[in-house]
């Protein structure tokens, strides 16, 4: 199996972020408050826990190269935590929200991080060296509803964002002074003169006509997969006036995350506690490919697992009177890792091309560290 | 997705109902020689159209109820309904619950459950969270 090791750290876990160098995990476990353990001789023992938050934190991202943590809270507001000798010294960053905070991540230069919120706008942060602050540009136009979850274009400049009104959006993120224009040479064909202006809704996708979740860039930022709430995942190629765009569906429950492995490789993680593999085939179509953890066989009396049995026994009722009880399985251990609903998935390691590692956090309080050294179709590019 | 406006005009209507009319009967002669398969795909096909004005939707789902009372052997129906009715259908299962009468309720919580081990629960949510293409 691709499960390197779980470990139940809570009764419920809303996200998590590792380390730099993967020492040690932050996460909130459903409260006001970011515990931090680090695994010591096979054992993880809590180190810190970090205070300031009144409400629950529903995003945290810890930045690979300046080893910062950034937490956003239902408390409308956001810290930039910092290690100070063994303490971690928390810096208030002013959003300016009357609604909850919901999703949270650094850029890839770390200069920035973008905040999204119930208040149906998202927050641009950025470090303003003479006052020793954090100041937040907001993004007020065009959400119609709360932003869901957020996602950095490799080129530090363009934000992907999903919203509960069904549509994802790019903008761009231009900021002077903080982001150099010169260095657009590269991608000068990219670069048009409206994506240097912050705000500047450069795509909209409307594509599914029930709440998005979990927006992400491809490792080369050509392509974007974001989920719905409607159990349907979908893949926008060529990102840019032209888009192509794909829906999937899939059969079961649906997804609140997802990671792209490679350019042809997704994983999406959701109500259905098992990770799924999504792949685009030589034509560039995508499609679902498998479960990465092992399904329970299901007996032969009904497919449902014990917790639906019961409800459709009594749903069909009239004509199967047997069917509540045989389909009853052996409770809690279903075969799968998690037993709730995955709602984060992390990659481990640097930003690349190719993503071995992973870690999933969820519902149940456990976060499981996936590899994918043994599953050979995954790790083509 | 072609044909799909938010407005109807009044004439639209007029066709679109003629249209069902039309299809209505190339049910019933389908259902008289006992193609019930092709009677429902036939009966589910173009119903996203117009969907937004009441008398079109009525007249779409008398034309389903039709050839969905009409099936008598379930798994076989679905063995041959290509995937992508899957989504309308369930839909249409459900304003058959709806209605509260009796056979109608059985037949469709008939081809409900099948329909589930088939289509699996994504098809229901898809059918829960589409509030724009309704029947």
């Amino acid at each position: 199996m691709a499960v390197i090791s779980v470990h139940q750290f809570a009764q419920c876990i809303t996200c998590h972020a590792w380390s730099p160098d993967r020492s040690m995990v932050a996460f909130c476990p459903n409260n006001n408050e970011v515990h931090i353990y680090r695994l010591v001789e096979d054992k993880w023992e809590k180190v810190h826990v970090l205070q300031k938050h009144d409400q629950l934190i529903s995003g945290i991202d810890w930045s690979a190269r300046s080893n910062k943590i950034v937490t956003a809270s239902h408390d409308r507001n956001s810290y930039v935590w910092n290690l100070e000798g063994s303490e971690w010294v928390p810096t208030l960053v002013i959003l300016r929200l009357n609604r909850a905070a919901l999703c949270v991540q650094w850029s890839p230069k770390e200069n920035k991080f973008a905040v999204g919120s119930g208040a149906k706008t998202v927050c641009i942060c950025y470090y303003e060296q003479e006052n020793n602050w954090w100041v937040s540009k907001l993004i007020r136009k065009r959400h119609d509803s709360s932003v869901t979850s957020v996602s950095w274009h490799p080129d530090n400049n363009l934000l992907a964002t999903t919203s509960t009104d069904g549509k994802c959006r790019v903008f761009s993120t231009f900021i002077k002074g903080v982001d150099a224009k010169n260095d657009n040479k590269k991608d000068s064909k990219k670069s048009t003169s409206s994506d240097l202006k912050f705000g500047e809704l450069i795509v909209q996708l409307d594509l599914s006509s029930s709440w998005t979740f979990g927006v992400k860039w491809s490792p080369s930022g050509n392509t974007l997969a974001y989920v719905g709430h409607n159990s349907m995942i979908y893949f926008v190629d060529d990102v840019g006036p032209s888009p192509l765009a794909q829906n999937v569906v899939f059969r079961d429950l649906p997804l609140r995350d997802v990671l792209f492995v490679s350019e042809k490789r997704v994983i999406g993680v959701g109500f259905d506690c098992n990770p799924m593999v999504f792949a685009a085939d030589e034509r560039g179509v995508w499609g679902f490919v498998r479960y990465l953890a092992e399904r329970k066989t299901v007996s032969s009396g009904s497919r449902y697992g014990s917790q639906f049995s019961e409800a459709f026994g009594k749903f069909y009722g009239q004509s199967k009177p047997g069917v509540g009880n045989d389909a009853v399985e052996t409770s809690k251990t279903r075969g799968v890792v998690h037993e709730n609903c995955i709602n984060s998935i992390i990659r481990l390691g640097e930003r690349g091309i190719l993503t071995r590692r992973f870690s999933t956090s969820g519902l149940d309080g456990r976060i499981v560290v996936w590899d994918l050294e043994n599953e050979q179709d995954l790790l083509e590019l | 997705m072609a044909g799909s406006e938010g407005f109807v005009g009044a004439d639209n209507a007029e066709a679109i109902i003629t249209r069902i009319e039309h299809k209505t009967r190339k049910i019933e002669s389908l259902l008289k020689q006992y193609k019930t398969v092709e009677a429902l795909k036939t009966a589910l096909e173009g119903t996203y159209a117009m969907t937004s004005d009441e008398r079109c939707k009525s007249a779409h789902w008398i034309a389903v109820h039709r050839a969905i009372m009409a099936i008598k052997d379930v798994d076989g129906m679905l063995s041959s309904l290509d995937p992508e009715y899957y989504d309308i259908l369930m839909k249409y299962l459900y304003r058959g619950l709806s209605t509260g009468d009796r056979p109608t309720c059985d037949q469709c919580l008939r081809i409900h459950e099948k329909l589930t081990e088939r289509a699996g629960h994504g098809c229901i949510l898809r059918f829960l969270t589409d509030t724009v293409n309704t029947v």
